[in-house]
């Protein structure tokens, strides 16, 4: 059963073009140029119940705007989406009482005040039951460790100790959807670790369904299957992690370990060279001829040790933003649709 | 779940505000003594220039027609007004502008209560409780000393009823006047447009009066009904009533119900211009 | 030297762009700043109206009319809306840091940004003001003499500085105090009735005429003023104005201190 329903989902707004120099600011009071920023370009995608899906993408790609969509905090340019059945910019009471939205760079609880106070908020907004609301935030506060912490007005808690205490503001009205972004930002690893724990638990016990925007690629890795990768306002990847991998990258790391410190001179002819620290070296090789490359190397040397490995999946995001972006940046003007398709076709070029 | 109570949910803003404001007791403490001494200098300047109008010797001092102890009335009338649009609504519309700056606004737009009901009282401000208390006294004090004024119960009834009356209508200036900051994007100045505006409101509608002051009272009385806030309600305790009074008590009533829906309707409009120009 | 120029330079120019970005609340600002003025005309009016030989205290109607107006001048540069709060709120809130890394001094910054945002004010003001004390020309007695002149345009520039030095000194508190607001609002219920923002200080009774002499509040509004006014008795001029001159440098050297012992404090912590 879907759960969220996307189709043609487009949102673009006009920003104020300030010009350079003191002159041109003083014009500007008289006459304004406005620029048309396409933040999502047309988004389809259909989401199940109990998924748990992460949105990457590169800074300003439309993830943000994606999830202020759905909780129809904005409202859309044109297309259609349905979270729950309901269309969210209609902003129907009902429904914004079965979701949450958590952004890991804002806060909602009361700055001054112990956040129990806003808890209390809360129950009284939502119309939560005295008796669901108590159970609810008492297990909540014990599953995320954080039960000292309530009597403290929020100002005095570290940056993880807020987002817990955000997560439980979030969660207290048993969200059926959930929309994070970016939940872990600015967070040491430990407290990184500890939000994914409980999200990943929280989500397969409720078996809530979960968008979530990261930079953070360990916590995508640790809790989502399916990823959706957005760049430019447009999606270009809809599938697993590994999948991204095998779409995305034209090439595999081959490590060989070369016998008597003989190593042949010439390994560029491989491929490219990344590592080498002899008798040790690290070869890009592309996918197609792995295999030949492979039996050559070990027919003509003494070798000690090979691998064939997969490159780091930051690396390949990292690249296949800066192909995107790149991209944009060429065709900014002209009104070339920038699919999927072309992406990847430019990616093996 | 179920729809929530709305006077649950402003008992609990209110709760919640005096909690910060008794962590921040100091804060409060000065807040409260300052509130009340800008009250009382107030009071001071007017004592003064009703000395120095006695002072030349003609025996009698008014100004516009409010001799010193009805304008004390009207002075504490002022006072009161303020303190309950300071204590319920100012700090509210003053965070407004911030919250749209900061993206705040996005978490009060999810919440499945009234946006405008959330967004303008989410903050109580109990410091201005003292100044009300001031407002009073400064009445109790002033009432009795006017020449020649019998009160009636009607009196005792209607004044309450047009303090609300005037409260609304400067709500109604003030939420407009914060939405449009969501369309400015940022107003910093929306604090001085608020105190230039209500500036005219805080004196007595007759001193508006020739060729400049009569369109000018025309205009704040009838299309930004602010002389009305204040006016209305002194008069009705300060003076004895009377028949000519009526015409504009009725439209006191009309202009409340009228501001509150341009209100409203500015703050839906705020809010669409956010949702579709923010991203 | 030249670099620091150039550093300067952009900030100016920088925080004037700033300043226009945000139009609709400029150009909306400065054509309120106006509507105050109106009342107090009627208001004296209807009190003039109640006098019988139409002085007080030694001000006619008009003289009250033209006083109120050119303390507005005054105003225009004394006053510094949102300084003290900004720098406040910038060291609550951390952004302060910048100035402990970056090669910029947080006071010459903040004059700079403040000139900028002046100027820009006078520019738009400009029109307006002309207008209005164009329209008001009846109030007026007529033009001082140029040493009355020379001192009322000097008093104007000084009452900029020590305007600016004055709040940046209080913004500087908020090293030391978490909520400065409620500094701020005693300095602005001070600063309204002591600065002869709301009336003209003869109008006090002793011996508060006296204390409030003594007050630098009064060099923000009441004196360029009464200088233009020629209410300042000439043996007292220069006086006055050399008064005005060492309340600037003190709070100056003021403003300096803290910002220093500030930052003292502030790298102590640990940020």
């Amino acid at each position: 059963m879907s759960v969220i329903e996307i189709h043609g989902l487009r949102k673009s707004y006009r920003v104020y073009q300030k010009k350079e120099g003191l002159l041109a600011s003083f014009s500007g009071l008289f006459h304004r140029e406005y620029r048309e920023v396409n933040a999502v370009k047309g988004i389809d995608l259909t989401v199940d119940k109990g998924e748990f899906v992460a949105f990457l993408g590169p800074n300003g790609a439309g993830k943000t705007t994606t999830l202020k969509l759905l909780s129809g905090v904005i409202t859309p340019t044109a297309g259609e989406a349905r979270v729950l059945g309901y269309v969210p910019w209609e902003r129907e009471n009902d429904y914004r009482r079965r979701f949450a939205l958590v952004m890991g760079q804002k806060n909602q609880l009361w700055w001054d005040l112990p956040a129990q106070e806003s808890f209390q908020l809360h129950q009284k907004i939502y119309g939560i039951e005295p008796t669901a609301f108590k159970q609810t935030k008492d297990e909540l506060v014990d599953l995320l460790g954080v039960a000292k912490l309530l009597g403290q007005p929020v100002r005095e808690l570290s940056l993880g100790e807020r987002m817990k205490m955000e997560l439980i503001a979030a969660l207290l009205h048993s969200p059926e959807v959930l929309f994070l972004d970016e939940p872990t930002i600015g967070l040491d690893v430990v407290a990184q670790h500890n939000i994914q724990k409980f999200l990943k638990h929280y989500q397969q016990v409720r078996g809530i369904t979960i968008l979530l925007t990261s930079h953070y690629m360990k916590d995508v890795a640790a809790l989502c299957k399916r990823v959706v990768i957005i760049a430019g306002g447009e999606i270009v990847h809809d599938g697993s992690l590994e999948g991204v991998i095998d779409r995305f990258s034209d090439y595999k790391i081959l490590t060989v370990d070369f016998a008597d410190d003989r190593m042949p001179s010439d390994l560029a002819r491989f491929g490219e060279v990344r590592e080498l620290a002899p008798p040790r070296a690290k070869i890009e090789v592309d996918r197609n001829q792995i295999a030949s490359v492979l039996t050559n190397v070990l027919a003509n040397y003494s070798i000690l040790d090979v691998s064939v490995e997969d490159p780091p999946l930051e690396e390949v995001i990292a690249s296949l933003f800066a192909l995107t972006e790149k991209q944009q940046r060429d065709s900014q003007d002209a009104n070339i649709a920038t699919t999927a398709a072309n992406v990847a076709a430019a990616g093996k070029n | 779940m179920h729809r929530p109570n709305y006077l649950a949910v402003f008992w609990m803003f209110a709760r919640n505000s005096l909690i910060r404001d008794m962590t921040f007791r100091t804060n409060y403490i000065i807040e409260v003594i300052f509130g009340v001494s800008w009250a009382l200098m107030n009071l001071g300047f007017y004592t003064l220039i009703y000395r120095l109008m006695y002072a030349d010797g003609d025996g009698h001092a008014n100004i516009a027609g409010w001799s010193q102890y009805q304008f004390f009335v009207f002075i504490a009338t002022t006072i009161l007004v303020n303190s309950l649009v300071e204590g319920f609504f100012m700090a509210n519309a003053e965070e407004l502008s911030e919250l749209t700056r900061t993206g705040g606004l996005d978490f009060a737009l999810l919440k499945p209560i009234d946006t405008q009901f959330l967004l303008s009282l989410q903050r109580v401000n109990w410091s201005a409780v003292p100044k009300l208390i001031l407002a009073l006294a400064l009445l109790a004090y002033s009432i009795p000393r006017i020449d020649g004024l019998t009160l009636s119960a009607i009196q005792f009834l209607l004044y309450p009823l047009y303090i609300v009356l005037g409260t609304l209508i400067l709500y109604s200036v003030m939420i407009g006047l914060a939405a449009t900051s969501i369309w400015l994007g940022r107003n910093q100045s929306l604090y001085d447009f608020w105190f230039y505006i209500t500036n005219f409101s805080r004196y007595p509608m007759e001193i508006y009066e020739g060729t400049f002051g009569s369109p000018l009272r025309f205009v704040f009385t009838y299309m930004i009904p602010i002389l009305v806030v204040i006016n209305v309600p002194a008069a009705t305790l300060a003076k004895p009533l009377s028949a000519t009074n009526w015409p504009l008590a009725a439209f006191a009533v009309f202009a409340t119900v009228a501001s509150l829906a341009v209100s409203r309707w500015i703050f839906q409009r705020a809010l669409m211009s956010y949702r579709s120009a923010s991203s | 030297m030249l670099a620091r120029a150039q550093i300067w330079w952009t900030v100016f120019t920088m925080c004037v762009a700033e300043r226009l970005a945000y139009r609709g609340d400029f150009v909306l600002g400065t054509t309120m700043r106006f509507l105050p003025m109106i009342t107090q005309i009627f208001l004296w009016t209807a009190v003039f109206a109640s006098s019988s030989n139409g002085t007080m205290v030694g001000f006619t109607r008009n003289d009250i009319v033209a006083y109120y107006l050119l303390t507005m001048v005054a105003r225009a540069f004394s006053s510094m809306p949102g300084l003290a709060s900004g720098i406040a709120g910038q060291i609550r809130n951390g952004e302060i840091k910048k100035f402990l890394i970056q090669p910029i001094d947080l006071i010459g910054f903040s004059l700079l940004a403040r000139m900028g945002h002046k100027l820009v004010y006078y520019g738009v003001a400009l029109g307006p003001f002309a207008l209005v004390f164009y329209l008001c020309r009846d109030y007026f007695p007529g033009w001082p003499p140029a040493e009355y002149m020379a001192a009322f345009l000097l008093s104007l520039v000084l009452s900029f500085l020590l305007g600016f030095f004055l709040e940046a000194s209080l913004g500087l508190a908020g090293f030391w105090t978490l909520e400065i607001s409620s500094l701020l609002f005693v300095y602005m219920l001070f600063n309204f009735f002591f600065s002869g923002h709301m009336f003209p200080l003869e109008i006090l009774p002793e011996p508060w005429r006296t204390w409030v002499g003594w007050l630098p509040l009064k060099y923000l509004a009441y004196f360029p003023a009464a200088v233009f006014l020629e209410k300042i008795p000439p043996e007292q001029l220069w006086q006055e104005m050399a008064l005005m001159g060492a309340w600037t440098l003190f709070f100056m050297l003021l403003s300096r201190r803290l910002m220093h012992a500030g930052f003292r404090r502030y790298s102590g912590y640990g940020g």
